[in-house]
C-alpha cells in the first residue's frame, strides 16, 4: 500500500495555498498519496475556465480587499473565509477512476457520522446535510494522477458568501463555465454544541488516514522556496487569475441620475474588453461609439478604463449628457 | 473491428493521417471516462506541440484533464466548433477532431485499433 502523507498549510494566503497544492501534485514523490488541509481568508476562488470578470463584483471585491485566485480544477466560483476548511487529496487516478468522487468524499461523510450527523453525497460534486450543500468538490487530472479538492463550510459567514458571489450583470453569452448557485449551509449548527473546527479537523484526519500507512509531512525550506516561486509566477498574477478568461458577454443595466437608464453590453476575453455597446434613453451630444472604442482593449476594471478615457482626452459628459465618468465606470466594471 | 484508420496513444488520443496532416482527437474510451465535456481549451494555430506533453485541456462534469499530444509538430488547424459545442467530443468522438498538426518530426509509440482495444480492457 502506498504511504499516505498528511500536510497542514499554515498560511491563509490563497495564492500561496493554491501554489502549494500544485507543487505537491507536480513535484512531490508519486509513490505516495497526499491529504492537505488548508484555509484561505477572504478570497474568491474561480474555476479554471471561468471568465473572472463575469463571476465577481469588482467594486465589492476591491472595497472588501477580497483576493481573487484561479484554481486548476473546474467548476464555479466559491468564497472562502476562516470558517471554511479546504481539503485536497492527491493520488493515482487509475485506482480511483471507477469509483470517482465518492471515494474522496467518504472520509468527510464518515467524519460527520462520528458527530451524529447524516450527510449525503450528491450525484455531482456536492456533499449535503439536510438537503443543503456544505461541501463543493472538483478534480484536476494529469499524467495518471488526480487532485481532488473540496470546501467544507464549518461556520463561514453565509451572508458574505451570498454577497461576494452576487454579480449584478446578466450573462448574455459565455464560452466559459458559469457558476451555479446552491443553497448552502454550515456544518456547525448540526454538530454537538461546542464542537470546534479543530475537533472536526482532527476527526477528519483520523477518518481519512484509517487503515493507511500514514505519515505527517512537513514542508522543507526548499519546498517553500519552490512554492513561493510558483506563487509569484502564477497564482499571484493578474494574468493567471483574470487573464486566462474565456470570452463572455455581459449586460449591465443601471440608472444614472441626470443622465438616464443605460444598458451596456460588454464582451471580455482574456481580461480585455473586446466589444462594448452602450444603449439607453439618454441624450447623446456626440456618438457614443467614441466611448465604446476608447474602452476596447482595456481591462474590464475601473482604473484601466479611467486611464484610457483620460489619455484619449475624453470627457464622458461631453458625449452623453449627464454621464458622470465615475458612475459610468462603476456601471461598466460592476 | 471499428476505426481501423485510427491509431491510438496510451493517454487515449486518436491519430489519423489525412492530406499530409496529422489529425488528433480523443477516443470513445476517453470521452466515456471524462463524462460530459463542458469546455475545451485549445491551442492556437502556429503553436508547437510536443509528443507526450499537454496541448490543451478539457473540463468535464468530473474533472479538468490534460489533452496530450501524440506527435511533435506545429498546429495547422484547430476545431473551433468545439468552443461552442464541447459536447461533440461525447456524441461523436471519432468525428470530432481537435487539432490538425503539420511538420510532424516525432510520434509517440502508437497502438493499432486492435491493440488499443486490448489496452482499454486492462485499464477499465
Amino acid at each position: 500500500m502506498s504511504r499516505f502523507a498528511c500536510l497542514e498549510l499554515n498560511t491563509t494566503d490563497p495564492a500561496w495555498n493554491l501554489a502549494a497544492e500544485q507543487y505537491v501534485f507536480d513535484c512531490l514523490p508519486r509513490d505516495k498519496s497526499y491529504l492537505m488541509l488548508w484555509q484561505n481568508d477572504n478570497a474568491i476562488i474561480v474555476g479554471k475556465f471561468q471568465n473572472t470578470a463575469a463571476e465577481i463584483d469588482a467594486d465589492f471585491v476591491e472595497k472588501n480587499g477580497i483576493r481573487v485566485v484561479r484554481r486548476l480544477s473546474g467548476g464555479g466560483a466559491v468564497y472562502h473565509d476562516l470558517g471554511n476548511l479546504n481539503y485536497t487529496i492527491i493520488t493515482d487516478a487509475a485506482a480511483s477512476e471507477s469509483v470517482n468522487l465518492r471515494i474522496f468524499c467518504e472520509p468527510v461523510v464518515r467524519t460527520l457520522w462520528r458527530f451524529g450527523v447524516e450527510a449525503e453525497i450528491d450525484g455531482r460534486n456536492d456533499i449535503l446535510v439536510d438537503g443543503r450543500k456544505f461541501s463543493g468538490n472538483a478534480q484536476y487530472r494529469k499524467n495518471g494522477r488526480v487532485m481532488h479538492h473540496g470546501t467544507l463550510l464549518f461556520d463561514s459567514d453565509l451572508e458574505m458568501i451570498q454577497r461576494a458571489l452576487r454579480v449584478n450583470a446578466e450573462k448574455i453569452r459565455s464560452k466559459g463555465i458559469a457558476s451555479v448557485r446552491s443553497r448552502v449551509t454550515n456544518m456547525k449548527p448540526y454538530l454537538p454544541a461546542g464542537t470546534t473546527l479543530a475537533d472536526f479537523k482532527a476527526a477528519l484526519l483520523e477518518e481519512a488516514a484509517e487503515g493507511k500507512d500514514t505519515e505527517i509531512l512537513c514542508l522543507t525550506d526548499a519546498d517553500r522556496q519552490a512554492i513561493d516561486a510558483l506563487r509569484q509566477e502564477r497564482y499571484a498574477l493578474r494574468e493567471w487569475n483574470y487573464g486566462a478568461s474565456p470570452s463572455c458577454t455581459l449586460l449591465k443595466r443601471g440608472r444614472i441620475e441626470g443622465c438616464g437608464s443605460l444598458e451596456i453590453y460588454l464582451t471580455a476575453e482574456k481580461d480585455r474588453i473586446t466589444d462594448l455597446k452602450i444603449l439607453g434613453d439618454f441624450f447623446a451630444e456626440k456618438d457614443p461609439k467614441i466611448l465604446e472604442s476608447a474602452l476596447k482593449g482595456c481591462r474590464p476594471e475601473k482604473n484601466d478604463c479611467r486611464k484610457a478615457l483620460e489619455s484619449a482626452g475624453i470627457r464622458t459628459e461631453e458625449i452623453i449628457c449627464g454621464l458622470r465618468a465615475e458612475a459610468f465606470l462603476s456601471l461598466v466594471c460592476q | 473491428m471499428e476505426h481501423l484508420e485510427y491509431q491510438f496513444s496510451r493517454s487515449h488520443e486518436w491519430v489519423k493521417e489525412e492530406d499530409g496532416l496529422t489529425i488528433v482527437g480523443i477516443s470513445d474510451f476517453a470521452q466515456n471516462a471524462l463524462g460530459d465535456v463542458v469546455f475545451v481549451n485549445l491551442p492556437e494555430v502556429g503553436d508547437e506541440v510536443i509528443a507526450g506533453e499537454a496541448f490543451g485541456d478539457v473540463e468535464s462534469v468530473k474533472a479538468v484533464s490534460d489533452l496530450v499530444s501524440p506527435v511533435t509538430g506545429t498546429v495547422a488547424e484547430v476545431n473551433e466548433e468545439l468552443l461552442d459545442s464541447p459536447e461533440l467530443l461525447n456524441s461523436d468522438p471519432y468525428g470530432s477532431w481537435i487539432i490538425k498538426v503539420e511538420n510532424v518530426t516525432d510520434t509517440e509509440d502508437l497502438l493499432s485499433a486492435a491493440a488499443y482495444e486490448e489496452y482499454c480492457e486492462t485499464e477499465a
